[in-house]
């Protein structure tokens, strides 16, 4: 640390040394007074350096310090990452382990049979986790496309699709699509990936609903952005895991025992983002959650 | 009694030859296994198959390598390829490099011999397939799979990849069902949920495009509840 500093003071002793040699050298008839004022300057643009060296020296050491905070963040995150899929796989096949002893042919067909189904659910569960795991992989190298997309389509299309998927009696969904003054401005992307974005936190605002919550699917502009949100009337999310929920394969207390590959919302997150975007969250306990994507809006269909 | 069809499995993985050939031999087919590419080569002469089933991942020859070794030596023996988790690219490389077909792990085993069944059908016993072509052609319809570019009679076409992709699948897949879930997966490579209205999507670009009739179609058929088809005649050119 000290060798690294040493430097620093090189110009400033450098412009004193030659301040004080110029000083005392013995020229032939210059004013005494003018060799004075140059000697000074020297010393004076010596110490300048030295300064500057110091404040460049303490910002490079803020930023190498900032990168190693967020690369120990990153490392963090992918152990947690792992001790979750690990916690996620051993289930699933905790299950398919159990369900093949119950195979034997001494066991009754009826329990076999049971036992078969049970098996497969588990496959299943772990494919869609694995399928799920390859989007992820997927979007971040995928070459995105990047066509005009009619938001208010996209969302009376996913707004359909949730009143086919759910008993009608069960939630009050409502759907609001701005028209007056002037209709949503449409966003640049891939309309298959948003819709996923937007049918992912539906489909999460119906799992943690229960029969009379209520669902909202909103549209508003904001600035140059367009606003997406989905509101639910559910258990809401404790503020300790808010931050949290969008990492792959989090699960919050209230997420036990619900199903999904828990990276639902990691996806959400990545399609936003690779669209420009970012995503927020806005919760109360026992009121409920309100999910929003921020989308910029293409420059072409903005006034 | 008609000779059975012969299969050559070729997979490093034993947990799959070991489970998938009993499955495919009670689908019909005479299985042969190898397990991986040099064997697989070795084998070919001997076995004399009428589809290899060729894994990409594998040690000492990989299939890719297979693949591109045979069709260089004018073998035009049906291949189906199956392809890695996660490889976009793999997939365009499959029918580039000139599989007839691919699937990616992990698979139904019902769907590998739904493809294997198809992919037999179709084939042209030691011609090229239609997947090796560099240019598809129907009536005043081509698809020019290097550029990417579609024409009607000469105008060139605006498309999105993606339609281009689900074009190229079912000119190159003629006269074959092909369900919304396989489109799905031609485009994004996994499964996609509601789907159906994406696929659904893209085709009615392409017909809108192509000045395509649903009711009375002279390239895409629409198969109530179960897909489409591409109904006219492919021709494949160098």
């Amino acid at each position: 640390m000290i060798v690294r500093w040493l430097p620093i003071f090189a110009p400033a002793l450098l412009g004193l040394i030659l301040a004080v040699w110029y000083n005392q050298s013995d020229l032939a008839n210059p004013t005494f007074v003018l060799r004075a004022q140059i000697s000074a300057l020297i010393a004076l643009a010596g110490f300048g350096l030295s300064a500057l060296a110091a404040v460049g020296l303490i910002l490079s050491d803020w930023v190498e310090r900032r990168h190693i905070k967020t690369l120990l963040e990153a490392a963090e995150e992918r152990r947690r990452f792992l001790t979750r899929l690990d916690h996620e796989l051993k289930n699933p096949l905790t299950a398919i382990f159990a369900g093949l002893a119950n195979l034997n042919s001494d066991v009754p067909a009826e329990d076999r049979k049971a036992s078969t189904a049970s098996i497969e659910a588990q496959m299943k569960r772990l494919r869609g986790l694995v399928s799920d795991l390859r989007k992820l992989a997927d979007l971040e190298t995928r070459q995105l496309e990047r066509a005009p997309v009619d938001l208010s389509e996209l969302l009376r299309d996913n707004f359909e699709l949730l009143q086919e998927r759910i008993e009608p009696a069960s939630r009050q969904i409502s759907l609001s699509i701005p028209q007056a003054p002037w209709p949503l401005p449409q966003v640049s992307g891939d309309r298959d990936l948003l819709f996923l974005a937007v049918h992912n936190l539906l489909d999460n605002a119906i799992k943690f609903s229960s029969p009379g919550d209520a669902i909202e699917l909103r549209a508003y502009e904001d600035g140059s952005d367009v606003v997406i949100e989905v509101a639910d009337t559910g258990p809401g999310i404790p503020e300790s895991e808010q931050a949290q929920v969008w990492n792959e394969l989090y699960r919050g207390e209230g997420a036990r025992g619900i199903s999904g590959s828990g990276l639902g919302l990691a996806l959400v997150r990545s399609i936003v983002q690779r669209h420009g975007g970012k995503v927020t969250l806005r919760s109360r306990l026992g009121q409920g959650t309100v999910f929003a994507l921020h989308l910029p809006a293409s420059e072409v269909t903005r006034r | 009694m008609p000779r059975l069809q012969t299969i050559l499995l070729v997979d490093d993985e034993r947990a799959i030859t070991e489970n998938l050939a009993p499955f495919l031999e009670r689908s019909g087919f005479d299985v042969q296994v190898a397990s991986d590419g040099e064997q697989a080569l070795e084998l070919l002469p001997e076995v004399n198959p009428d589809l290899l089933v060729l894994d990409v991942l594998m040690p000492k020859i990989d299939g890719r390598e297979v693949l591109r070794r045979l069709r260089s030596q004018g073998n035009w023996v049906p291949i189906l390829l199956l392809t890695q988790v996660g490889e976009a690219g793999e997939r365009a490389m499959a029918l580039e490099e000139g599989a007839d077909d691919y699937l990616n792990k992990p698979f139904d085993p019902h769907e590998l011999v739904a493809r294997i069944r198809a992919v037999l059908r179709r084939a042209r016993p030691g011609k090229p397939p239609l997947a090796a072509a560099w240019q598809l052609k129907c009536g005043e319809l081509s698809l020019d799979r290097r550029s990417r570019r579609v024409y009607l009679k000469s105008d060139e076409l605006t498309l999105t990849p993606k339609a281009v992709a689900l074009l190229e699948y079912l000119m190159t897949h003629p006269d074959e069902l092909v369900s919304r879930d396989r489109l799905l997966d031609v485009v994004w490579g996994w499964d996609y949920p509601v789907g159906t209205r994406a696929v659904d999507t893209r085709i009615a670009e392409l017909r809108r495009e192509l000045g395509d009739d649903a009711a009375d179609p002279r390239y895409i058929e629409t198969i109530p509840g179960q897909g489409y088809r591409f109904a006219a005649d492919v021709e494949g050119l160098e």
